[in-house]
């Protein structure tokens, strides 16, 4: 019967066998369980009772919810503050290694190393530079110049720049690889003839480097975009005491969603966070694409 | 005036000398071909012509000016690159506006100035497309009209054609020359492509390993090689050369065929090569007589190329496209002595 296929259908035939191992686990591992978290929004369910149908009671008490809306600003700020920061530093960073040839794979790994270390381990480093004297690293430097002491974690205004850091950090390694082989894609005759053309360096790089990088930097701004929406690990250890706080400063929406759904075994209160989530992710996804593909 | 010098130009790569000293004059308006085989060091002059890499040592003059430690702007040069090296987000004007940038021309001069040399490019009607909304010639011609536009005293092509399918090549060789023709600047011009440096070159520069092998206009380096490697590399098919030995008069070939030429400024008894064109190999011809089967036929239309197996080596002639003999035939070929050439066998050189 296959033998008498035109090779067209032979090749939709091939196309499909391999694509079902993906398509049955997108089923079962992403699309079932999104579905149902879809659904358990619309319910009461405290994970061992039954689940009774509630409607919009969830989506009500969210938007009601002076806690969500605090969240709701906090995952904002980290994403505001974390992406373009991040970018400008890895680009700046990308831009002056890839010149550079003494010890340049020495230095790429170094800067790849936090990206590869464990989140937790990390925050749990950056809480001890935190601390007081004489125990903390940065307090200490200040000490030294006679500055006085910072409450990095235990203030309102400074806890989320100060959970916000080794976040930056942590994924900057792998930006900068992803410029570097952005950087490195670009045709030296572009840079030749600028030289020639006796344009100054300022305008090699806004006039040919970074519209020539578009694409590279598309794929960034979308990827850690999602990275700071998604912030969860930084917050909680590096403020277990009361995950979240100082009063809900440094709490992100996942961090609330964990907390609905683990500590306060409300699955459907959760489930709709999530739900609230997920379609954060989409629209700020679909947003960027759109802004940064046109022209 | 805009001619250009280059003395004793060397350079070198670590301990790996690539040039060994190089001189060359340039008259001011000439189109000057530096051509020979990848790796003679014929796109690295350029370069450092074009300030982008360092002279290790020697002189390059512009216009009777040292430009050795000047910026390449500064140096009153314009490049093509053989990828053309247009920017893709860019119009087409936007690049061809990039060569004017760090000029202080007021603005409405330059905006005149652009479309000038769109005007002479016939790319008026393209100045608002990007790049890759153009062919390969179009493309090439940007990359020509943001050089233009700057009014250089000396033009550098680097290999601007290799990318461009064979008839495009022809064409833009043609308008590249009829430019050159009417704008008049200084053109220094590389390439591989031995046709291309043969039909647009006012002078023709053949490199090999770093040294420049012979100087001269198209019709001297094909009729006058300075060496084997010229002989060889100039013209198509190459031309034939066949071992033999000077006894003071005559020239002994294998298979004891013996060839009169002109007196030789060699001893007797030293090794010569003989060298002649497959289009100088005529039948019929009484001079310098080698005979023959046919092995091999190329037909070309207009002529035919016969691979001959003679007592004293493989040649290659050219024979009629309308009646050419067939593989197997036993051919008589002769060519005039004064189309005879005869090289040195260990130096390569040309004794006559």
């Amino acid at each position: 019967m296959y033998r008498n296929l035109t090779i067209r259908q032979k090749q939709i035939v091939w196309a499909w066998a391999f694509l079902a191992i993906p398509v049955l686990f997108y089923t079962v591992i992403r699309f079932y369980p999104t579905g149902n978290a879809i659904l358990i929004s619309f319910q009461n369910w405290n994970l061992l009772g039954s689940r009774t149908w509630a409607g919009l009671e969830n989506y009500e008490k969210l938007w009601n919810d002076p806690v969500f809306w605090k969240v709701f600003q906090n995952t904002f700020v980290y994403l505001l503050l974390g992406t373009p920061i991040s970018l400008v530093l890895s680009f700046i960073i990308a831009y002056h290694l890839d010149k550079l040839r003494f010890m340049h794979g020495f230095l790429r790994m170094l800067y790849f190393l936090p990206f590869m270390t464990s989140a937790v381990a990390m925050a749990w480093v950056w809480r001890w530079f935190y601390q007081d004297v004489p125990i903390g690293l940065f307090n200490n430097i200040l000490a030294g110049f006679g500055i006085p002491q910072i409450k990095f974690l235990q203030s309102t205004t400074n806890a989320l720049p100060a959970v916000l850091a080794p976040a930056v950090w942590a994924g900057l390694g792998f930006q900068v690889i992803i410029f570097m082989a952005g950087l490195r894609a670009i045709p030296t005759s572009y840079y030749e003839a600028a030289k020639i053309d006796g344009v100054g360096w300022w305008t090699v790089l806004t006039q040919i480097t970074i519209p020539l990088l578009r694409p590279t930097i598309v794929f960034i701004v979308v990827f850690s975009s999602i990275g700071f929406l998604r912030i969860f690990d930084h917050v909680f250890n590096m403020t277990t005491n009361n995950p979240g706080g100082p009063l809900n400063a440094t709490k992100p929406l996942v961090l609330m969603i964990y907390d609905t759904a683990f500590n306060g075994f409300d699955m459907g209160y959760a489930a709709a966070q999530t739900v609230v989530l997920f379609t954060i992710l989409l629209i700020v996804s679909l947003i960027q694409l759109r802004l940064l593909r046109s022209t | 005036m805009a001619n250009l010098a280059l003395r004793r130009l060397t350079k070198s790569y670590g301990t790996t000398e690539v040039l060994h000293g190089i001189s060359l004059d340039v008259a001011d308006g000439e189109f000057v071909v530096l051509v020979g085989p990848s790796g003679c060091g014929k796109s690295t002059t350029l370069r450092m012509i074009a300030g982008l890499e360092e002279t290790t040592s020697g002189i390059i003059e512009i216009g009777g000016r040292e430009v050795n430690n000047l910026e390449p702007k500064e140096r009153d040069i314009a490049m093509v690159f053989q990828n053309y090296a247009i920017y893709p987000h860019m119009s087409v004007k936007k690049n061809i506006a990039f060569g004017l940038r760090s000029s202080k021309m007021p603005k409405a001069d330059k905006e005149k100035r652009i479309l000038e040399v769109a005007s002479i490019l016939d790319m008026v009607p393209l100045l608002d497309r990007k790049p890759n909304a153009l062919s390969g010639g179009q493309r090439q011609r940007v990359a020509i009209g943001r050089a233009m536009v700057r009014d250089p005293a000396v033009f550098l092509f680097d290999e601007p054609l290799s990318n461009l399918d064979a008839q495009l090549r022809t064409q833009m060789r043609l308008e590249i020359k009829k430019l050159h023709q009417r704008v008049g600047n200084t053109i220094i011009f590389v390439t591989h492509d031995q046709v291309e440096a043969m039909t647009m070159a006012d002078r023709i520069v053949i490199m090999k390993d770093g040294y420049i092998q012979q100087v001269g206009t198209p019709a001297e380096v094909f009729h006058k090689p300075a060496n084997t490697f010229v002989a060889r590399f100039i013209g198509a098919p190459s031309m034939n050369l066949l071992d033999g030995i000077w006894d003071g008069e005559t020239i002994t070939l294998a298979g004891d065929q013996k060839v009169r030429v002109p007196a030789l400024q060699t001893a007797a008894g030293s090794k010569v090569l003989l060298g002649a064109r497959a289009d100088d190999l005529k039948a019929g011809n009484p001079n310098t007589v080698l005979s023959g089967k046919v092995m091999l036929r190329e037909p070309l239309g207009s002529e035919t190329l016969i691979y001959v197996d003679t007592a004293s080596g493989e040649i290659i002639a050219k024979a009629d496209g309308r009646t050419p003999p067939q593989v197997g035939d036993a051919v008589t070929l002769g060519a005039d002595p004064e189309n005879i050439h005869v090289f040195d066998a260990k130096t390569g050189e040309a004794l006559t």
